[in-house]
C-alpha cells in the first residue's frame, strides 16, 4: 500500500497541461512511500499527449474509456475513480485543484469515506505520514496538515508543481470500461472569447497604472500582452479605472480582483499596499517605474527603473524575438 | 420550492491573521466574523428562486458554534424563513466530518434544492457541498455562475479553465454557488426586524475529528526584499536572461 | 485647468466652501424617493457613546415604567465600534451612574490610569512638565471607544432596543417647525447614482422624537441648527486628530501627553500615547484646524513625530496594526449651541459640542447628555407632547450639571491659543490658577474656515518625506489599516466647490488624512472611497454627505 493513483484530465481528446503537475506530484508522494505513480484518464477514446508522462515519473498510465467520458461526466467519473482507488489499494490519489478536479476530488473522498486537502500547494511523507500545506485566509497563512486515513486524496494548486523531467519507464494501457449514466450532464462546453482572457486566471498579467498617463497608450501593454502569445492578460491599478480608462473588471487590488499569475508585470504603477493586496502572492513580480523610490520596487523582484515607454517596447521586441 | 442553505460564518476577509498560542488556529481576539460572501450568492439565489415559485421555504442550516445564531440571522435578515444551528465547539478540519452533519440534518426532508458556497473563505476547502450530495447520492453542479430552473430540471453554468461548461441536472439537488450568479440583496430595515422573530432552532452536534490533522497554522514565507535589475531600455536583456534562468517562468 | 486666484500670499478656505446642501439634509414627511416607511417612538442617529446611553436609559426607564418603547439607533458603520475613534481615557461617572448595578471592573476599561506624564518637546529632546490640573487623569481609565460602544450595544439589544448597523440617516424628515424623523441613505448605486440590482431605497423612519448623536460635525445636527437658525456665542471650531495602534515589543506603564514640537508655532495641538495593554499601544496627534500655515498636514506631522526618541524607543520593532484620524469639537463653552432641542428633536454628544478640550474628555459628557435626553424624552412622551418646550428639560437639565459647569470653568483656554502656542501657554496657566476667571469675558473666535492660511509657493503635497513603511506611512497605508473597503463605484458623497484654485487642491489634499484630494495637472481628483469620515474636510472645505452604509472605515480597537 504505498502506490500513488495520479488523475489526470484531458480536453476533447487532449491531455491538459496541469496532468504533468499531477503526475510530478504524485511522484513526490511515491518517492516518500517508496511506491509507484499510476497515471488514469478518462477519455473516449485514445488520449493525445500521454506518452509523454512517463517523463515525469509515471509507472504507468491507464485510459479508460468510454462514450461518455468525453466530456466530465461526474456520478460516472466518481464511481469509475473511486472503484479504481478502492480496488487498486491506493497510499493516495492525486488531482488537480482545477474546476473538474475541485468538483471531483470532494466526491470521490465522500464515495471512499476519507478526507480531503484540497488546493494543496506542497505534498510530502514525513514520518510515513502524508502531510500537505495549504493557503488559507485569502493566503494570509498557510496550513500544514497530515492525512490520516487511506487513501489520502489531495487536489495541487495550478502552477505550483512544476513538471520535474523524472525519466521512467511508463507503460501505456487502454482499457474500455462500463459506466452507469449520470443525472448531471455537461451538454455543451463554450469556450471564452479569444482575447477575453479574464486577469484573475491569466497564468501572465500585465497591469498599467497612472504612468500611462492616457487611455490610448494602453495599447502599449497590449502589444507586450500580444507578444506573450494569448496567455496574457492586461490589468489595471484603481487611479485608472476610477479615470474610467478601464472597465472596473480589469482592476487587480483590495476591491478589484485577486490575481495569483506566474507572472506579474507592473507598469507605471506605484505599488499601494491596496494594490499589493491584489497581487502580492504572484510567483514573480516584476515593476517597470521611473520612480526608484516607487514603493512597488520593495515587492518586485525584479525591477527596472525607466520610463516606461522606453523600456515596454524594448520588452515587447524581445519576447517577440524569444517566441519568434 | 423548499431549499435549503448550508452557510458558515467566517472571519472577515479583511482580517489580519495572528496566530494563536497553539500553532495551529487563528487567534480570534479581535476578529469580526461574517457569513460567508460566497454563501450570500446561495442564499439570495434561494430567496429568488422562493420569490419565482410564489410559494416555499428557505431554511438555513449551519455547523458552528452558538455565536453562529448571529450569522443565521443575517440571512434571516435577508430574507430567509427560518434557521437550524448544528452547535459545536470546534469544527475539524476534516470537510466530510462537516458534510455528514448536514447531510444528516437535511435528508429526507423534502428540499428541493440544497445549496451552498462554493467555498468558505477560510479554510478554502472548497469540499462540504459535493460531499453531502455525494452521501445523500443526489445530483450536485458546483461553482455555478448562471442557474435556470424549471419543469422539474435545471441548468447551469459553471466557469472551466478557459470556457464555460453547461451542465444540466434533475432536482432536487446539491448546488454551489460562485461569484457572478447574483447580486445579493442588502438586508433591509424590515427584514432586520422581522428576523429577530423567525424561528432559529438550536441542535447541538458531535462531529468526529475525521481524516484530517492540523500541524501548525503560519504566515506565508516574507516575500524576498525587491531587486533593481538595471535602468532603462538597457535593463530588458538582463531582465529576461533572470526571469528565464533564475525565475524560470518564460 | 487650475489657477491661482485671491492674493497670493494667503488663502482662505471659506472662499471655496460649498454651502450646507440643507435642501438634501432637510426633507418634507412624505416626500418621494423613500422605500419602506417604519413608525418607532424614538429614533437615534448615531450609534456612539451618547446615542447608546440614550437607548440604554430610555430603554430602562421604559421598563421599570412598565411601558413599551419602540427604540432604534441608526447606525452608519457596518457594526458597532467600527467608525468610533477616540483617546482614550476615560472618566467612568458616566457609566456609574447609567449602570449602578454594576461595579468598576464590568466595565469595558482596559485598566486603570495609574501614572501619567507630559513633556514638551523639541525636535530631539523633551522637557517634562509638571501635570496641569486641568489633565490630570487619576481615577480615569485607558479604553478603546470601539471597545466601549460594542459592550454598550449589546446592553442596549438586550433591553430590546433596535439598533441598525449599515444605515446612515441622510436626511431630517420634518413636518412645519417639527421633526418627524430621518430618511437613510439609499444602498446599491452607480456612480452616477443609477440603481444596480442589489439596490436599496431609503427607508423613512418616522418617531416621535428624534435624537441627533451624530458625533463630531454631525450633518444633521449642522442642517437643524441652520435651519432652525440656532446660534451659538462663538462658532464651533475643532481639531483633527490621527491616530494609530501599534503593537510593540518595550511594554508601556505610563500615559504620555506631549506639547510642542512637531507643531510649528502657531498651531494648537498635541500628542497622546495610552497603553491598551502593556505592549499595545495607542498614539495620536491632535492639531487644531485654525492652523496658520496653508502646507501644515497632520498626519506628516503625526508621522514625522514617531521619528522622535520619545515613541521610537517604543515603536521601533513593533508593528502598527490600525490607524484612523476624526475631528473633534473644540470650542467647548462658548461654543455649545444655545439650544441643544427643538419640536421632536434633540442633540447630544459630540454634535452638541460638549467636549472639554484641556482634559481632552468628551466621552463621559456624551453619555451624559444621553442620559439627559433620555430623561427629558421619556417625560414628554408620558405627556404625549415632545414638543420644544417639553424637550426643553434636557437643555435644563445639561446647564445645571456638571457638563456645563466643566466647561465653563475652562471656557476660554483653547481660545486662548488663537494667537499662537506660547502665548496661550502662558494664558491657559493664568485662567488655571484663577479658576477660569481670567481674562473675563469671552475671547471672540472665528470659524476655522474663515482662517487665513499662509501660503508657500512651490511647495506641493507629497514633497515631504517618504514613507518608510515601518515606523512611517502614507495616507494611502493607513486608510487601509483603517480596515476601509469601500466599494470602488458608489456615488460621490464629498461636495467639492466649482472651479477651486490649485492652492486650494493642495489644501486639501494636505489636510484630508486618507488621501482622499490629489492635486493632479488638470486640476483635483477627488478618491471619495478613501474617506474614513473624520470631517476635516466639511471644516474646512468640500462637504460631507451620508453615503452607502458600511462604507469607510472598520475601526477595531480605536
Ligand atoms: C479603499 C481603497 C481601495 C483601493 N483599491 C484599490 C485596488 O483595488 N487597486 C488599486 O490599484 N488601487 C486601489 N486603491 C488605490 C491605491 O491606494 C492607489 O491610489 C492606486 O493604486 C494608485 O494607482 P497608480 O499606481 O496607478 O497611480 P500612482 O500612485 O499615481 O502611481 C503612478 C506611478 O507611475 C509612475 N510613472 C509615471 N510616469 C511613468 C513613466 N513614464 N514610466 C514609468 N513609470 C512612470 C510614477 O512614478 C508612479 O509611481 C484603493 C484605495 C483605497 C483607499
Ligand atoms: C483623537 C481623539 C481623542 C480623544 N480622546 C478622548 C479621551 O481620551 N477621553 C474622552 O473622554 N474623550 C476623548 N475624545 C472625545 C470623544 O471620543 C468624543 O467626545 C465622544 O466619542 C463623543 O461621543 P458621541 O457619541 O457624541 O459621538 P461619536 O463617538 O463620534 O459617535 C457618533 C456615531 O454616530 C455615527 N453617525 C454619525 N453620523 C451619522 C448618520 N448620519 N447616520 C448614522 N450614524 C451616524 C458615527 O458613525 C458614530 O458611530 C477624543 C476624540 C478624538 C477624536
Ligand atoms: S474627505 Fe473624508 S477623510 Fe478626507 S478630510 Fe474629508 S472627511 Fe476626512
Amino acid at each position: 500500500m504505498s502506490d500513488v493513483l495520479a488523475v489526470l484530465e484531458q480536453r476533447e481528446g487532449a491531455l491538459r497541461k496541469v496532468s504533468s503537475e499531477v503526475v510530478t506530484g504524485a511522484r513526490r508522494l511515491a518517492d516518500g512511500l517508496v511506491g509507484r505513480v499510476e497515471a488514469l484518464v478518462l477519455a473516449a477514446g485514445s488520449v493525445q499527449g500521454i506518452d509523454h508522462l512517463g517523463g515525469f515519473g509515471a509507472d504507468q498510465v491507464v485510459t479508460l474509456t468510454n462514450g461518455a467520458f468525453g466530456r466530465y461526466a461526474p456520478e460516472a467519473y466518481t464511481r469509475v475513480i473511486a472503484d479504481r482507488a478502492q480496488a487498486g489499494g491506493y497510499r493516495a490519489v492525486v488531482f488537480a485543484a482545477s474546476a473538474t478536479g475541485r468538483d471531483l476530488a470532494p466526491r470521490v473522498a465522500a464515495r471512499l469515506g476519507v478526507g480531503l486537502a484540497q488546493d494543496v500547494t506542497d505534498v510530502a511523507v514525513e514520518g510515513g505520514a502524508v502531510t500537505v500545506i495549504r493557503p488559507v485566509y485569502a493566503g494570509k497563512a498557510l496550513l500544514k496538515l497530515t492525512l490520516t486515513a487511506t487513501p489520502a486524496i489531495v487536489s495541487l494548486r495550478p502552477n505550483v508543481f512544476t513538471p520535474v523531467q523524472r525519466p521512467k519507464a511508463g507503460s501505456a494501457e487502454t482499457v474500455a470500461v462500463h459506466a452507469p449514466a449520470g443525472r448531471v450532464v455537461v451538454t455543451a462546453i463554450k469556450a471564452a472569447a479569444a482575447g477575453t482572457l479574464d486577469v484573475a486566471e491569466a497564468p501572465i498579467v500585465i497591469s498599467g497604472g497612472r504612468g500611462l498617463k492616457e487611455p490610448a497608450n494602453f495599447k502599449v501593454l497590449e502589444e507586450l500582452a500580444a507578444a506573450f502569445g494569448g496567455r496574457a492578460a492586461v490589468g489595471a491599478s484603481r487611479a485608472v479605472v476610477d479615470a474610467g480608462w478601464r472597465p472596473h473588471a480589469d482592476q487587480v487590488g483590495q476591491t478589484g480582483k485577486t490575481v495569483s499569475p506566474t507572472l506579474y508585470i507592473a507598469v507605471g504603477i506605484s505599488g499601494a499596499i491596496q494594490h499589493l493586496a491584489g497581487m502580492r502572492t504572484s510567483k514573480v513580480i516584476v515593476a517597470i517605474n521611473k520612480d526608484k523610490d516607487a514603493p512597488i520596487f520593495k515587492v518586485a523582484d525584479y525591477g527596472v527603473v525607466g520610463d516606461l515607454f522606453e523600456v515596454v517596447p524594448r520588452l515587447t521586441e524581445e519576447i517577440k524575438k524569444l517566441h519568434g | 420550492m423548499k431549499i435549503a442553505v448550508c452557510i458558515k460564518r467566517v472571519p472577515d476577509s479583511e482580517t489580519r491573521v495572528k496566530i494563536a498560542s497553539d500553532g495551529k488556529s487563528l487567534d480570534e481576539a479581535g476578529v469580526k466574523f461574517i457569513l460567508n460572501p460566497y454563501d450570500e450568492f446561495a442564499v439570495e439565489e434561494a430567496l429568488r428562486r422562493k420569490e419565482q415559485a410564489g410559494a416555499g421555504e428557505v431554511v438555513i442550516v449551519t455547523v458552528g458554534s452558538a455565536a453562529a445564531q448571529e450569522t443565521i440571522r443575517t440571512a434571516l435578515a435577508m430574507g430567509a424563513d427560518r434557521g437550524i444551528l448544528l452547535q459545536t465547539d470546534k469544527i475539524p478540519a476534516d470537510g466530510l466530518e462537516v458534510a455528514r452533519a448536514l447531510a444528516a440534518e437535511v435528508k429526507d426532508s423534502g428540499y428541493d434544492l440544497i445549496l451552498f458556497g462554493k467555498m468558505a473563505i477560510d479554510d478554502y476547502n472548497h469540499q462540504v457541498g459535493p460531499m453531502v450530495a455525494e452521501l445523500l447520492d443526489l445530483p450536485c453542479v458546483t461553482a455555478i455562475a448562471h442557474l435556470e430552473i424549471g419543469g422539474g430540471k435545471g441548468t447551469a453554468e459553471r466557469e472551466i479553465e478557459g470556457g464555460v461548461e453547461l451542465v444540466e441536472f434533475p432536482l432536487p439537488a446539491v448546488l454551489t454557488a460562485d461569484k457572478g450568479l447574483n447580486e445579493p440583496r442588502y438586508p433591509a430595515l424590515k427584514g432586520i426586524m422581522a428576523a429577530k422573530k423567525k424561528p432559529l432552532q438550536v441542535k447541538p452536534a458531535t462531529l468526529g475529528a475525521g481524516g484530517l490533522e492540523v500541524l501548525a497554522l503560519t504566515p506565508p514565507p516574507q516575500r524576498k526584499e525587491g531587486r533593481v535589475v538595471g535602468e532603462g531600455p538597457a535593463a530588458v536583456l538582463e531582465l529576461l536572461r533572470l526571469l528565464r534562468e533564475e525565475a524560470k517562468v518564460l | 485647468m487650475a489657477k491661482g486666484a485671491g492674493s497670493r500670499e494667503t488663502f482662505l478656505p471659506a472662499q471655496y466652501q460649498p454651502p450646507l446642501p440643507l435642501d438634501q439634509l432637510i426633507i418634507q414627511d412624505g416626500a418621494a424617493g423613500a422605500g419602506d416607511r417604519m413608525e418607532l417612538d424614538v429614533v437615534i442617529v448615531g450609534a456612539g457613546p451618547a446615542g447608546l446611553a440614550a437607548a440604554i436609559e430610555l430603554a430602562q426607564l421604559a421598563r421599570r415604567d412598565g411601558t413599551e418603547l419602540n427604540i432604534g439607533v441608526l447606525e452608519k458603520a457596518a457594526a458597532l465600534g467600527e467608525h468610533s475613534l477616540s483617546g482614550a481615557v476615560v472618566n467612568p461617572r458616566a457609566f456609574r451612574e447609567l449602570f449602578p448595578d454594576l461595579q468598576e471592573g464590568d466595565f469595558p476599561f482596559r485598566g486603570p490610569v495609574r501614572k501619567e506624564a507630559v513633556y514638551l518637546l523639541t525636535a530631539d529632546r523633551r522637557v517634562r512638565l509638571p501635570v496641569p490640573p486641568t489633565m490630570r487623569n487619576h481615577g480615569n481609565s485607558v479604553a478603546s471607544l470601539c471597545e466601549i460602544v460594542r459592550w454598550l450595544g449589546e446592553k442596549a439589544a438586550a433591553l430590546g432596543v433596535n439598533i441598525f448597523t449599515g444605515f446612515p440617516a441622510a436626511s431630517l424628515l420634518v413636518d412645519g417647525p417639527r421633526v418627524v424623523g430621518v430618511r437613510t441613505a439609499a444602498t446599491g448605486l452607480d456612480r452616477a447614482g443609477r440603481p444596480l440590482a442589489n439596490y436599496l431605497a431609503p427607508n423613512d423612519l418616522v418617531a416621535k422624537v428624534t435624537a441627533l448623536a451624530e458625533g463630531t460635525r454631525g450633518m444633521l445636527a449642522q442642517a437643524w441648527c441652520e435651519w432652525r437658525q440656532v446660534t451659538a456665542e462663538n462658532p464651533e471650531i475643532f481639531a483633527l486628530g490621527v491616530k494609530e495602534i501599534w503593537e510593540t515589543k518595550r511594554a508601556l506603564g505610563t500615559i504620555v501627553h506631549t506639547l510642542g514640537w512637531p507643531l510649528p508655532s502657531d498651531a494648537f495641538g498635541g500628542s497622546f500615547m495610552y497603553p491598551l495593554a502593556p505592549n499595545l499601544v495607542a498614539l495620536g496627534l491632535v492639531v487644531g484646524l485654525d492652523y496658520r500655515d496653508s502646507a501644515l498636514d497632520v498626519h506628516g506631522l503625526f508621522q514625522r513625530m514617531k521619528r522622535h526618541p520619545l515613541f521610537r524607543r517604543y515603536l521601533e520593532g513593533g508593528e502598527m496594526v490600525e490607524w484612523g484620524a476624526k475631528t473633534i469639537p473644540e470650542g467647548g463653552y462658548y461654543s455649545v449651541p444655545t439650544r441643544r432641542s427643538g419640536d421632536g428633536v434633540v442633540m447630544l454628544g459630540d454634535s452638541a459640542g460638549f467636549v472639554d478640550v484641556p482634559s481632552l474628555k468628551g466621552i463621559h459628557y456624551a453619555m451624559q447628555s444621553g442620559m439627559f435626553a433620555a430623561r427629558a424624552v421619556f417625560a414628554a412622551l408620558k405627556h404625549g407632547d415632545p414638543s420644544a418646550v417639553r424637550l426643553g428639560d434636557y437643555d435644563r437639565m445639561v446647564n445645571a450639571s456638571f457638563i456645563m459647569q466643566d466647561l465653563y470653568r475652562t471656557r476660554n483656554m483653547r481660545l486662548a491659543f488663537k494667537d499662537g502656542f506660547y502665548a496661550g501657554a502662558l494664558k491657559a496657566g493664568l485662567m488655571t490658577l484663577t479658576g477660569g476667571r481670567f481674562p473675563g469675558g469671552r475671547i471672540a473666535m472665528p470659524r476655522d474656515a474663515d482662517v487665513a492660511r499662509r501660503l508657500t509657493p512651490g511647495l506641493r503635497p507629497g514633497s515631504g518625506e517618504i514613507p518608510d513603511g515601518r515606523l512611517t506611512f502614507s495616507k494611502v497605508d493607513g486608510v487601509f489599516k483603517a480596515g476601509n473597503a469601500t466599494r470602488d463605484t458608489i456615488p460621490t458623497h464629498l461636495i467639492v466647490g466649482r472651479d477651486v484654485p490649485s492652492e486650494a487642491a493642495d489644501f486639501y489634499a494636505r489636510l484630508c488624512p486618507a488621501g482622499v484630494y490629489e492635486r493632479i495637472d488638470s486640476g483635483l481628483r477627488v478618491n471619495a472611497p478613501n474617506c474614513i469620515d473624520c470631517k476635516a474636510t466639511d471644516v474646512l472645505g468640500p462637504r460631507w454627505t451620508p453615503r452607502e452604509g458600511g462604507s469607510g472605515p472598520k475601526y477595531k480597537r480605536m
